[in-house]
């Protein structure tokens, strides 16, 4: 029973998570202007790396990828890797984070750039001045 | 039940929410608060995922500098998005 | 605002709907009680003196897989991190950051002054300890650049830009601070090799430690203390990248935009 209430809990994590891949999709695809296109950008890469991380939990009782005694003995470790999260999504997205974010920027002075050279950030009057 | 479970189901409905809010909001400053707020029930997720590495760097990441960034955008072109 | 609100909502309810009949059916969630194969091989030689052909010597698994067992990975992440931030530059390339000073900035209440002249110290210690003890505890050069990049954003809105320029942090400078963490991380890259030369044994490119066939090692202990071999450098090195990297950035965004336009000129007609 318990672990039928706990499958319960990770199904409702899971699927808004996925409803919030498909808002922001929908934020990114629908909306006209170029900020609003960057905010759900963003949240649509932070909900794939959620995803990511969520590939790599395991059922509590868990623990960081973090050994915690610097002279482990072989049990300690066996123990350690018995008990702990998968590391490699964590290293994947960590990187992610930071190179998205600084993508982001480069978005960000792009958009500006646009709004100095054409007056606005409504694509629909962008794509109507032609240059 | 267990309770890492129980607040990852609240913290990720309360993204949902915050999503929804942010993407459909017309005034673009209280947008970006919305998508903060997102973040940092994504935040409370990683913790709650075994994830303290990512909790450090996505905290000032989109908490701190991001919002900070459109802020700046939005100062210098225009606030309220147009129908 | 309130019509919104209840699409939310319903929203939730919907989720919370299609979440039960999932679990009925069998779920589809994630509650696995154990890892793969692969994360078994990291978790079980990140530190093992035992396995001196395997092991990264560092007790945290994340660092250890972003910059020994993963490292040419995060090497082009790097390189993507500088293209994005060289990009960004170049929208702003005829822009010349000398700002007139009219009358200095004002920025924000003495009270805000002050708490952040006390915050910020704290701010830059949090975040250098999190870069040297990225291979013990959770931390790294990602993170701990991404926490010292809050500081000359705090100081940009609480002090204004003027402030920055009258302690001589200029793009010109942190532009220089970020080549010299990326060169850093370039040189700890071939330095396994340059070694190897001189001394005549075979390694690897961003070797950290002993691999089979190549003795080549970095000192696992300085003294009594772990210092990860190549880790504590790459981290050192990257926080220096990420943190001027940003800072550029928040410089530049920070420039008033009537002084952009009239150092663009007529430029802009043309396009």
């Amino acid at each position: 029973m318990s672990t039928d209430l706990d499958l319960f809990l990770a199904n409702v994590s899971l699927i808004s998570l996925l409803a919030i891949i498909g808002i922001s999709l929908y934020g990114i695809l629908a909306r006209p202007n170029i900020i609003k296109k960057i905010i759900a950008l963003t949240i649509f890469t932070d909900a794939a790396n959620l995803l990511a991380i969520l590939v790599g939990f395991r059922r509590p009782p868990s623990a960081p990828p973090v050994l915690l005694n610097l002279q482990p003995s072989p049990s300690e470790i066996a123990e350690f890797s018995s008990t702990a999260v998968d590391p490699l999504p964590q290293a994947l997205v960590l990187t992610a984070v930071v190179i998205g974010m600084a993508v982001n920027m480069l978005i960000i002075f792009i958009a500006l750039q646009l709004y100095r050279l054409y007056g606005t950030l409504d694509v629909r009057k962008v794509r109507r001045l032609r240059g | 039940m267990e309770v890492t479970y129980l607040l990852l189901a609240l913290a990720m409905l309360f993204a949902l929410i915050a999503t929804y809010l942010a993407i459909v909001e017309k005034h673009l400053v209280k947008a970006v608060v919305f998508s903060a707020i997102q973040s940092i029930a994504f935040t409370l997720a990683l913790y709650l995922l075994r994830a303290p590495d990512i909790v450090l760097v996505y905290l000032p990441i989109t908490v701190g500098i991001y919002p900070a960034a459109i802020l700046f955008l939005i100062k210098k072109t225009e606030e309220v998005e147009q129908p | 605002m309130k019509r919104e609100l209840i699409t939310a909502l319903s929203l939730t309810a919907t989720v919370l709907v299609v979440a039960y009949i999932s679990t009925l059916g069998g779920g589809l969630g994630p509650l696995f009680s154990d890892t793969r194969p692969l994360a078994k091989v990291f978790l079980s030689t990140t530190l093992d003196p035992n396995k001196p052909m395997f092991t990264a010597m560092s007790p945290e698994g994340v660092t250890a897989i972003v910059w020994d067992y993963r490292g040419l990975d995060t090497l082009f992440e790097t390189a993507v991190f500088y293209l994005a931030i060289i990009g960004a530059v170049a929208v702003y390339r005829d822009v010349s950051e000398k700002v007139v000073l009219k009358g200095g900035g004002v920025g924000l209440s003495k009270i805000v002054k002050l708490v952040t002249k006390l915050l910020i110290p704290m701010n830059i210690a949090i975040a250098i300890s999190i870069a040297l003890h990225g291979h013990l505890t959770p931390g790294g050069g990602f993170q701990a650049g991404a926490a010292m990049a809050v500081v000359p954003m705090i100081l940009i809105v609480v002090f204004s830009r003027y402030f920055l320029l009258e302690v001589k942090i200029s793009k010109g400078l942190a532009l220089a601070l970020r080549s010299i963490g990326l060169i850093g991380i370039a040189f700890t890259v071939f330095l396994p090799i340059i070694i190897a030369l001189i001394s005549g044994v075979n390694s690897y490119i961003m070797q950290n430690q002993v691999k089979f066939g190549a003795p080549f090692s970095f000192p696992a202990f300085f003294g009594d203390s772990l210092i990860s071999g190549s880790l504590i450098l790459y981290n050192l090195f990257e926080l220096l990248a990420v943190t001027f990297g940003f800072s550029i950035l928040f410089l530049l965004l920070s420039i008033e935009e009537s002084l952009v336009k009239e150092q663009m000129g007529g430029e802009g007609s043309e396009h």
